[in-house]
């Protein structure tokens, strides 16, 4: 799985100071969220859809893998917003449906903007080290070591949460568990899984809490970094070229 | 209470270890006398005076929840950054510290996921020696690790602890009874019976080592030699022998690659069959494939029937059972009688109910309706978990180490549960590393290596040629 997220090569974008990366996406991502302007909607996309192509440094198989998961969600939102979104300069009605250029304009607008959140997300975690991350956002940005390695070792408990689920599975095959058809079966399902998940997921959590306590772990106490992150010229470059990029879109779009 | 009115000191440079039934509170006293509790866990305590070390180091049980990073290198280094170590210094220091342990990476940068449990202990064992405490704490390091694995563990701590003051709780001694100054015994309820030299100790309070499931040498020895063992390996044969199970160029899958062949295999009614391997020679993986769990191909027959693979529905061949190794994992229900009831299939009401009361009595478990799964011992636990593996239609039990992580009262009492059952004619088939059971019990040995299973019992077999198929 961790396999899966090594690039074919690290671009610039690697070089940038991960918790860096994180406030300037974030706030792109908000102005993204807020604008209501169509065309400066669909060139950010485009701008994001470069960073993403361009410069994650992925094969173009897994690029195309994961654009599965953003057509989806741009034909969905897209789409319903077509097919049942308001408007008053009606082209074609049946039923239900009534397709306006109005709710033909919301649905690009809309489908825009879930493209740049799915462009700019991927680019994101496919740039990032989890780790450097939050060892960047404690050093750069003062975020408390404490959350910060609550995050770090949740990230180690990945693997074993999905093995118990795999053995959960087989177990109940094993014990002859049938569950009903429709709601209730879920139902049942939840039941069955998560209640000896949990248990065993509290109890871990807790022996780590408690082992990290005795290797002298104390929270808010000064400590050193083992990697340390630091600001470089690359950051200037990345801002710059955001920036940029921004600056560019604004000007196509209005 | 767990404790009252106790009083305990412990001596610079003193090697102790501690004894005690499980649940007498050893472990709470050893967090106690580090400090965990109350400053990690609150519990509420009263002591006149309680001093306690200025160094130390805590080494648990579980080797999977002692680390919060996932490499090797960053585990060490969360602790050199707890000490505030200037970064240049680290890496050194973490190269220095594996070595002490004999913990010899090609690469530091390896994820701790990819070691195996006794490596991982050797780390944690490592991760405690930055600290470089006066004193060790250990509890029950060894309790979850193979023979092997415990062997390097041990050897690790004498070696690096020589001068430092150690205070080990564990059930498995044979490999520290001779190494620690001081053996401490308490009773149930958690008061102090003796304290003394481990010889003294070992030879006056023999019949409570016992009693309490202390694997103090020479268990093995005492318990092969008693009298319910002897009687009950005597006459060891059966009456018929059919076969149970009949495996011919037989493959297991995981995903599109085979991760189990076997050419040829033959289980018979009454066997008992040791599984041996390295870990991730593919023994569990044969387990899995044997229960339909997994994509199978080639000759697999069970009772007789031939084992078809459909393709989307895999269904578990009747008879078959599996017992895997975290009981907890296959609870299904909210009591105990609950659970012997719900797998089984077409008895009535009343039968049933016979069924369960049948499995208490057999498995000396409580009988409560009432009582949830989880709140029962972890010995009872592991019984439980193989009662509800055994409904009237099934004919061959497989366990995945039923024994491991066991004191020495539940692991004998479970050995003859399961030989009870062999002599009513069910076939066992059990994943261990444990040779001494191998020895006793077993029939006929598996060995599994590198994803290929050989049956040529004629080396191995235990040392039950008594056994005759007639």
């Amino acid at each position: 799985m961790l396999a899966w997220f090594t690039p074919k090569r690290e671009t610039w974008l690697f070089e940038v100071n991960p918790a860096l990366k994180f406030m300037v996406f974030f706030a792109l991502l908000l102005i993204a969220l807020f604008n209501q302007n169509l065309s400066f909607a669909v060139w950010q996309a485009v701008l994001y859809s470069v960073l993403f192509y361009g410069f994650t440094g992925y094969s173009i198989k897994k690029l195309a893998l994961l654009s599965i998961p953003l057509a989806i969600s741009f034909l969905s939102s897209a789409g319903t917003m077509v097919l049942f979104g308001k408007g008053s300069n009606v082209l074609w009605q049946w039923g239900l449906i009534k397709i306006s250029e109005e709710s033909i304009q919301h649905a690009l607008l809309l489908g825009s903007k879930s493209l740049s959140f799915g462009f700019v997300g991927f680019t994101f975690l496919l740039t990032v080290q989890p780790v450097l991350f939050f060892y960047a956002m404690m050093q750069q940005f003062g975020l408390p070591s404490k959350y910060a390695y609550s995050f770090i070792a949740s990230f180690r408990l990945i693997p074993a949460v999905t093995e118990e689920l795999q053995i959960r599975r087989n177990a109940l095959k094993v014990r002859n568990i049938h569950f009903s058809r429709g709601i209730k079966g879920v139902y049942e399902r939840l039941q069955m899984y998560t209640v000896p998940l949990f248990a065993q997921s509290i109890r871990r959590a807790q022996r780590i809490a408690v082992a990290m306590e005795a290797k002298q772990y104390q929270m808010g106490a000064a400590r050193t970094y083992y990697y340390p992150t630091h600001f470089s010229r690359m950051d200037i470059v990345f801002t710059t070229v955001m920036a940029g990029g921004l600056v560019g879109t604004i000007l196509l779009a209005f | 209470m767990i404790f009252k009115d106790l009083s305990f000191s412990v001596q610079r440079g003193e090697k102790v270890l501690m004894l005690g039934p499980s649940g007498c509170g050893k472990s709470t006293l050893l967090q106690v006398l580090s400090g965990i509790i109350p400053n990690s866990i609150e519990l509420p305590m009263k002591a006149d005076t309680i001093t306690l070390p200025e160094s130390w180091g805590f080494v648990f049980q579980d080797p999977d929840t002692q680390f919060c990073m996932t490499y090797v290198d960053e585990e060490l280094a969360f602790v050199l950054e707890n000490l505030n170590v200037p970064r240049t210094d680290m890496a050194p220091l973490i190269e220095k510290v594996l070595k002490r342990v004999n913990l010899h990476l090609e690469d530091v940068h390896t994820p701790i996921l990819e070691l195996s449990q006794g490596m991982k202990q050797r780390l944690a064992l490592a991760s405690v020696l930055l600290l470089e405490p006066d004193v060790l704490f250990l509890d029950e390091p060894s309790a979850l690790l193979d023979p092997e694995g415990t062997e390097k563990i041990w050897s690790s701590i004498k070696q690096v602890a020589a001068n430092k003051t150690v205070i080990i709780v564990e059930h498995k001694i044979d490999l520290i009874a001779d190494w620690v100054d001081r053996v401490v015994l308490f009773n149930d309820h958690g008061t102090i019976l003796a304290d003394g030299p481990p010889t003294t100790i070992f030879e006056q309070y023999q019949a409570e080592l016992k009693r309490y499931g202390i694997w103090y040498p020479g268990v093995w020895q005492e318990y092969q030699e008693s009298q319910s063992f002897q009687s009950m390996m005597k006459n060891r044969k059966l009456a018929v022998s059919s076969e149970k199970i009949h495996l011919n160029n037989f493959y297991g899958y995981r995903g599109s690659t085979p991760k189990i062949y076997t050419e040829s295999a033959v289980a018979k009614a009454g066997d008992w069959i040791a599984i041996l391997g390295e870990n991730g020679a593919g023994k569990s993986t044969l387990l899995l494939s044997l229960t339909q769990l997994l994509r199978t191909n080639g000759v697999y027959e069970v009772n007789g029937i031939p084992i078809v693979q459909k393709k989307n529905k895999r269904q578990l061949p009747t008879g078959l059972s599996l017992v895997f190794q975290n009981p907890e994992l296959q609870f299904v229900t909210n009591s105990i009688a609950e659970e012997l009831i719900v797998s089984l299939r077409g008895l009535t009401k009343q039968q049933a109910k016979q069924h369960a009361e049948d499995m208490l009595q057999l498995f000396n478990l409580p009988d409560s309706d009432t009582r949830h799964p989880y709140q029962l011992s972890t010995g009872q636990k592991r019984r439980l978990s193989v009662a509800t593996a055994l409904t009237p239609q099934t004919d061959i039990v497989l366990l995945d180490e039923p024994t491991f992580g066991q004191d020495a009262r539940n692991t004998f009492a479970i050995l003859e549960k399961l030989e009870e059952l062999r002599t009513q004619g069910i076939t066992i088939l059990m994943v261990t590393h444990d040779m001494e059971i191998v020895k006793s019990f077993a029939t006929s040995v598996w060995t599994v290596m590198d994803g290929v299973l050989h049956t040529n019992s004629a080396n191995g077999g235990g040392s039950n040629a008594c056994l005759v198929h007639t």
